[in-house]
């Protein structure tokens, strides 16, 4: 077993039966699903929009060389820098380098699921700079030295309590209050020197746009908003699959987004940028960079059956409705990105021998391929996942072995039934003995955490064929 | 001077991985993916609006921002005044636009304030400005949104004070996002402008117990003084 799928296990039994991890993020699911049906309820034809989406992400993604080709030269002409990084540490050398090129010391940081991928903060801190995330919740989670908890909500597995007190301790010892009013302006006035201070600020993209050649940013908080309006400097980091067609697109892409990621009509701030302040401008950056991330995207184009996990827009709403993510929680999965579609996308990205634990980690009931706004059929490609980890040899020796006793067993009944009539003798002895969930248990797995499934006192084949002695018996009869 | 395509070729030099990237990409989709039809026109995904006043008027209010009808320049005089009379001392931003000059005169004459005023062709406003008046490109009534670009006085003008006031007329409604967005492509608003923004209220959050907090890096207060006649 690799360590990843031992801690995956650990972590999900330890979190699971944490009763006050459960409660917080119950109450924060609840408000949630609140939210996300009366926003869904705002649109006339929720699964036409979804249907919509899924086409525009599909045209820019069978197209993708030609829109990325697009947005660049767009970008370029108005004199901003597109950096294509083919791994995580091209994508953090560029920006390093840049820092030092300009002599930055101070980064302000809106929200980036691509930067928690490819681990650009810690690589900037060691250069010596000083990085703040400006998000409230990354800022919570920055403070705790932990990674997001959720792509959208990266602190939403802490109460006000648990963040007034870290406040208190990093921050200002004299903080009384945990309302979070007075906690958001704590982080407003902290931020707000950074923000003034900052030579760079680092933002991601929810979308490339290729006709307009433009970033577009969605963001309710403003940070993301002064984090490309005051540094001299703007860095946006983001994938090669966020791009889009069209401008126009938008007009169905932010109400969806939003109301997928938080059940909002549309997001606050809906920005978008083409290139660094022209000459007239009042203000803005005077040099714009754009990092386009692979990372083993184009790697999955040539995947026909799973292309379309590239459609992703990252909103969250296949973890919040996942029973399992709503159990075990974000952090469990060990990976930037947690729930359903972290548990497709990480075999990809990383890799599948390390990560293939994570395509059992579903029950596939296909609750969030129906909520997926671009239509994504994440539930298949677990079971496709799980398909592909067999093929590539990737299983435990111990399995293979199993499940080769398995087979020939079922092509010899008598073997099958020497060996059911064994276990039902053997387990009625141990449960006997009280031992049902211990490590003499061969059902421990199930056993550990639950009463054990009563023993049925005869075979399954015994029964169907007295049953169906029964039957002819009454056909007999009736004749 | 570099042409445009030198340009492009130096930049290209020093970025190794583009045309590996690239060339996986193009070697990726060589494989194919079936194409569905698309989806028929005849499906409406938003309500078509029918009264757009009426309806940016409603979505103002569900995105927490304040929406003031004025008949005229001298009522949206007073209505500013009576906005920026009760906050606190400090200098105020304003977007220099002729129609902005006449209102912000209007209002001085109302209420003689002695704040200080900095005007967008003197720079960017200060980290302690207490509000800022912009105009806007257009009104969205779909979403009550204000569409602001680097015209409107600049990137941080819509999101420094706490308090961003936006003097707009009921000419600039347009009835939803698509509409909004056709005109900027149609306009090429980005040939002449870095930045633009869909605003839709007043900044928040709701990353502390999914509790909404009004005010949070940017304005607590958005308000449109929204002037019916000339």
């Amino acid at each position: 077993m690799s360590t990843a799928a031992q801690r995956f296990l650990q972590d999900a039994a330890v979190k699971s039966a944490d009763l006050m991890h459960r409660e917080v993020i119950r109450r924060g699911m609840d408000s949630y699903d609140a939210a996300h049906l009366k926003g869904r309820a705002r649109i006339k034809d929720w699964e036409a929009a979804r249907q919509k989406c899924q086409e525009i992400k599909r045209e820019a993604i069978n197209h993708l060389d030609r829109y990325l080709l697009q947005f660049e030269e767009k970008v370029i002409a108005r004199g901003g820098h597109v950096y294509w990084a083919a791994n995580s540490e091209e994508a953090c050398s560029y920006v390093k380098n840049l820092a030092a090129r300009f002599g930055v010391r101070t980064v302000v940081k809106s929200k980036s699921m691509v930067t928690e991928e490819i681990h650009l903060s810690p690589a900037l801190e060691q250069a010596g700079i000083k990085v703040w995330e400006t998000d409230l919740g990354e800022f919570i989670v920055q403070l705790r030295n932990e990674p997001p908890y959720h792509i959208v909500t990266p602190a939403m597995h802490l109460n006000r309590g648990q963040i007034a007190q870290l406040f208190r301790e990093k921050l200002d010892p004299a903080i009384a209050s945990d309302d979070p009013r007075d906690l958001m302006a704590v982080a407003r006035r902290k931020l707000r020197e950074a923000f003034f201070a900052a030579e760079m600020g680092i933002s991601g993209a929810n979308f490339l746009v290729a006709d307009a050649g433009v970033i577009a940013i969605s963001t309710n908080e403003g940070n993301g908003r002064l984090c490309t309006s005051l540094p001299r400097i703007h860095v946006v980091v983001t994938g090669i699959e966020k791009v889009i067609p069209r401008l126009e697109d938008l007009a169905v892409l932010w109400p969806v987004l939003a109301t997928s990621g938080t059940g909002q009509g549309i997001t606050t701030y809906g920005t978008l940028i083409g290139g660094p302040r022209r000459a007239g401008e009042v203000d803005g950056a005077e040099e714009f960079h754009v990092v386009l991330v692979d990372n083993g995207r184009s790697q999955l184009l040539a995947d026909a059956e799973q292309r379309e996990v590239l459609h992703c827009i990252r909103c969250g709403a296949c973890l919040n409705i996942c029973p399992v993510f709503r159990h075990v929680g974000g952090h469990t999965y060990g990976t930037t990105y947690p729930g359903p579609i972290g548990s497709v996308l990480t075999p990809h990205l990383n890799s599948i021998k390390e990560f293939k634990h994570l395509s059992y980690a579903s029950s596939l009931c296909g609750a969030c391929t129906s909520v997926c706004p671009v239509k994504i059929n994440l539930h298949h490609h677990l079971l496709q996942n799980r398909r592909n980890a067999t093929e590539a040899g990737a299983t435990k020796s111990s399995e293979r072995m199993m499940f080769r006793a398995w087979r020939s067993a079922m092509l010899h009944p008598r073997i099958y039934a020497l060996g059911g009539w064994s276990m039902r003798k053997a387990l009625r002895i141990l449960y006997g003995l009280g031992l049902a969930g211990s490590i003499l248990d061969p059902m421990r797995v199930w056993n550990r955490y639950r009463s054990p499934v009563p023993l049925p006192s005869e075979s399954f084949r015994a029964i169907w064929r007295k049953d169906r002695k029964q039957d002819r018996r009454k056909n007999l009869g009736a004749n | 001077m570099q042409t445009k395509e030198a340009q492009t070729e130096k930049a290209h030099v020093e970025n190794a991985s583009r045309d590996g990237i690239l060339q996986q990409i193009r070697a990726g989709l060589r494989t194919a993916v079936p194409e569905p039809a698309a989806i028929g026109s005849e499906r409406v995904i938003f309500e078509p609006i029918s009264n757009p006043l009426e309806r940016f008027q409603q979505e103002c209010v569900s995105n927490l921002m304040e929406c003031a009808l004025t008949a005229d320049c001298a009522a949206s005089a007073r209505q500013l005044s009576e906005v920026l009379q009760p906050l606190p001392e400090g200098e105020i931003f304003v977007q220099d636009d002729p129609s902005l000059r006449r209102l912000v005169e209007m209002t001085i004459e109302l209420a003689a304030p002695t704040r200080a005023i900095r005007w967008s062709s003197e720079g960017a406003p200060a980290e302690a400005a207490q509000a800022t008046v912009t105009l806007a490109e257009a009104l969205i009534a779909q979403t009550g949104s204000i569409l602001v670009t680097s015209a409107c006085g600049g990137r941080g003008a819509s999101v420094i004070a706490p308090c961003h006031i936006v003097y707009a007329s009921v000419a600039q409604l347009v009835p939803d996002l698509a509409t909004a967005l056709g005109r900027v492509s149609q306009e090429r608003i980005f040939d002449s402008n870095s930045f633009a923004c869909v605003i839709s209220g007043s900044s928040r959050t709701a990353d502390i117990e999914k509790i909404l907090v009004q005010g949070a890096h940017g304005p607590r207060r958005l308000v449109v003084i929204l002037q019916t006649g000339s």
